[in-house]
């Protein structure tokens, strides 16, 4: 009856993730004012979707990625990041 | 005079439960069963009940005790599913010789088989042979109707046998529908209390006992006397049923129900939800002349033999169907199918038969897919020999579509986790760490749902009272393979505290080279915040809720680190979120021991959970370093014997603080607080005589 064929055991290749967005999650949005931020880096330590990457200007935030929660803007100590609500 | 309201099924079977005066409830968290026990919870927590509630550590022990308050003369209820019924097993197949007669709610879910949490009767139909009765539901109204009418079947001193109350997992115990509930007066009428037999285990009260020892050459006796026992229930079967069908006017009567039998050439056989959708199917064919029919089993034991030949015999069906949600594999059959086919032998003029595999995992069986079965069954009638086969009701497999495919990663992002979970980070710390050479041995848990699926090394499933085992195995296989494969076990508290403790005991005792980490979130989180051993005191959860009888959890939780510390291992160590530095430094420290073989590392993290906990997730980090700063999660470690606070503040803060930011604690009382600032304060005095100092 089915069409698609399956493997008879299922595997997987080590080391590759697949994955997806989940940008969709989000209320609020972190977003970091740049001539604030101090580059403490608490924000990229703190983040639990490792979703903060670091570079030269100060953290970037990969939004896809990004569940709003928070934690950023509550931990940053200089109120660099705010919380933006999405449209 | 009763009431209408809408209720999903689990609610229902709560309330079936509590009109019926349960004694002694006595559980444990699975998926889909659990909101059965938090009903009962609530109603304990608020007076409505008057119940003894028992949180055991697994269901095998969840079974065990509903059995034992049975056997000592209450009237008592248990639930579980799936994973749940199978370590349960033994008890189950223990329960019938009590002879005591106890109500367990089966929200049917795959067993095994790669983790589904779907609906199907894998796991209910292995239990068939073991002397339970099993009552089949069709629709909510009947989850809320069974337990009074089960348990007058059960306790009547011609049957007094354990009974299985099966509701489809999510199709029933998810789906809400309209329902009476009759008054508590009508069900007293209909329910008498529990009664004590002579066999009743109450030495203070009863000069006799059960006699657990059969003589030589005894059990084939007993054996037979059980299928008496079963021939005999059927009689009381029929006239429980018929007076809840005479008093309630809503139709529960016999083992079995008819639909549209008359003249039916082509018959279907169901049960449980499935049914509903089939009857539209024999409506719909009846609309164009097609003679289909259905029998439901609303009971599978005792198996409705003489029932089911009737109905054949007195309408000549042609062909027969029977749908089964399970595989008796190596057979090519379901097990329904082969009570069936062997029941037709006793026909004069066999009619041909076909077994139906469908709805395995949850896979819906539409009102079409039903047609599609009448129509096997019409061309099945053709023929001048009655044939007999097995069709597999295929569905089209649903493969989600990736966005992002990344090479050489450990862990992506886009994790099933609630946004601030504490895992999530916790996930991400240790993947920071951890190289491709490692296994990752997951029991069930909210990481289990949300990581493995975006870690790039294996995040491989062990059953929730055997991570500890499995690693055992695997490590060992890697030692005598010469594999520098590292093993780690990543298990919620639930299961290192609870169910899984047994199984980490052994390993710790043996000194395996394996690490294991206990994410410690203070409750069984993945099934929705039920109470665990490591608990706070007066914390909120689902199955420790407040009222005006329970004001949260009534005792102090379990102290882990103590536990391992007695298995003398070379390093355990607790490990905040909020603490970074103190975090890798511990890591590496386990790391190093397992790397090396030299034996077991136990890392013990506080996972912060705002779900659970009840705050806002922009606050995980400062709910976690607040444990840390008022004493309530002292960061330690004993490295080879040796005791260290790792962190010590100059003076604790009061643990109001941390308290007031989560809802879990929103009801505590003045004196609650003053316990827990006692119990912190007292212990902290503890480990500070430890400090430094050589244990072993």
């Amino acid at each position: 009856m089915g069409k698609t064929q399956l493997p008879e055991i299922p595997v997987r290749q080590l080391g590759v993730v697949a994955t997806n967005p989940v940008e969709h999650w989000r209320e609020f949005r972190p977003v970091i004012n740049l001539e604030r931020c101090r580059k403490c880096w608490i924000c990229f330590t703190y983040c639990p979707e490792g979703t903060i990457y670091k570079s030269p200007e100060g953290p970037k935030i990969d939004y896809a990625f990004c569940k709003g929660c928070g934690i950023c803007a509550n931990e940053c100590p200089v109120k660099a990041i705010e919380m933006v609500r999405e449209e | 005079m009763g009431k209408v309201t809408l209720l999903s099924g689990n609610a229902a079977v709560a309330y079936g439960v509590k009109l019926s005066r349960a004694q002694v409830i006595s559980t444990y968290p699975i998926t889909p069963s659990t909101t059965i026990v938090e009903y009962l919870a609530e109603f304990v927590a608020r007076g409505e009940l008057k119940a003894e509630y028992i949180h055991p550590e697994g269901e095998h022990s969840a079974v065990a005790a509903a059995l034992a308050a049975a056997a000592a003369g209450a009237r008592s209820f248990t639930a579980t599913s799936s994973q749940g019924l199978g370590y349960a097993y033994e008890i189950v197949a223990q329960a019938p010789a009590f002879r005591a007669p106890f109500l367990m709610a089966i929200a049917d879910r795959t067993l095994g088989w790669y983790w589904s949490l779907q609906s199907d009767y894998s796991d209910i139909m292995p239990t068939r042979d073991l002397g339970w009765l099993q009552f089949f539901a069709e629709s909510v109204q009947e989850c809320l109707d069974a337990p009074m009418i089960l348990y007058k079947i059960a306790e009547n001193e011609n049957v007094l046998l354990p009974v299985m109350l099966s509701l489809d997992g999510f199709n029933l115990t998810h789906s809400t529908e309209p329902v009476s509930i009759p008054s508590q007066e009508d069900v007293d009428d209909f329910l008498p209390s529990r009664k004590m037999y002579k066999h009743t285990l109450d030495p203070s009260v009863q000069d006799t006992f059960l006699d657990h020892r059969l003589p030589p050459n005894a059990h084939t006796i007993y054996r037979r006397i059980f299928e008496d026992t079963f021939e005999r229930s059927k009689k009381v079967i029929y006239e429980v049923t018929r007076e809840f069908t005479e008093r309630f006017g809503r139709d529960m009567y016999g083992l079995i129900e008819e639909y549209k039998t008359d003249g039916a050439e082509i018959l279907l056989l169901t049960m449980g939800s499935m049914t509903t959708a089939a009857k539209r199917a024999v409506d719909a064919l009846r609309r164009e002349n097609i003679k289909a029919g259905l029998i439901k089993f609303r009971f599978f034991r005792p198996f409705p033999e003489e029932e089911i030949i009737e109905v054949i015999e007195k309408n000549g069906v042609k062909a027969v169907g029977v749908v089964d949600r399970a595989v008796s594999h190596g057979s090519r059959r379901g097990p329904v199918a082969q009570d069936v086919l062997s029941t037709l032998y006793k026909l004069k003029d066999r009619p041909s038969f076909i077994n139906f595999i469908a709805g395995m995992g949850g896979e819906d069986i539409s009102i079409e897919d039903f047609k599609t079965m009448f129509k096997y069954l019409n061309n099945a009638t053709t023929g001048d020999k009655a044939t007999v086969s097995t069709i597999f009701m295929e569905k089209e497999p649903v493969i989600e579509k990736q966005r992002f495919t990344y090479k050489d990663k450990m862990l992506g992002g886009g994790s099933y986790l609630c946004p601030g979970c504490g895992i999530a980070l916790f996930a991400k710390y240790v993947f920071s760490k951890l190289g491709k050479n490692t296994l990752v041995v997951v029991p069930p848990s909210c990481y289990s749902v949300g990581i493995p699926r975006v870690s790039g090394v294996p995040n491989i499933l062990a059953n929730f009272a055997a991570p500890a085992a499995f690693a055992r195995g695997y490590k060992r296989a890697y030692l005598i393979r010469g594999s520098k494969t590292r093993v780690v076990v990543i298990a919620g508290d639930g299961c290192a505290a609870d169910i899984g403790l047994q199984s980490l005991s052994s390993a710790a005792e043996a000194n395996e080279p394996i690490l294991w980490i206990t994410y410690d979130n203070e409750a069984y989180m993945n099934t929705g915040i039920q109470r665990s051993g490591t608990t706070p005191y007066a914390a909120w959860t689902t199955t420790t809720p407040v009222g005006d009888v329970w004001k949260g959890k009534n005792v102090f939780p379990k102290d882990m680190i103590s536990i391992m510390m007695a298995h003398r291992i070379p390093y355990i160590a607790t490990l905040s979120l909020a603490f970074t530095k103190d975090f890798e430094e511990k890591l590496q420290k386990a790391l190093d021991v397992v790397d090396n073989n030299v034996g077991m590392a136990y890392l013990h993290v506080h996972a912060v959970c705002p779900t659970g906990w009840r705050f806002d997730p922009s606050k995980s980090i400062e709910v976690a370093r607040l444990a840390v700063l008022t004493g309530v999660w002292p960061l330690l470690e004993i490295k080879n014997g040796v005791f260290n606070l790792t962190f010590i503040p100059p003076k604790l803060r009061p643990v109001k603080e941390y308290l007031q930011l989560q809802g879990r604690f929103a009801h505590m009382s003045e004196d609650q607080i003053k316990e827990v600032q006692n119990f912190v304060e007292k212990r902290w005095k503890s480990l500070m005589e430890l400090h430094e100092k050589k244990l072993w």
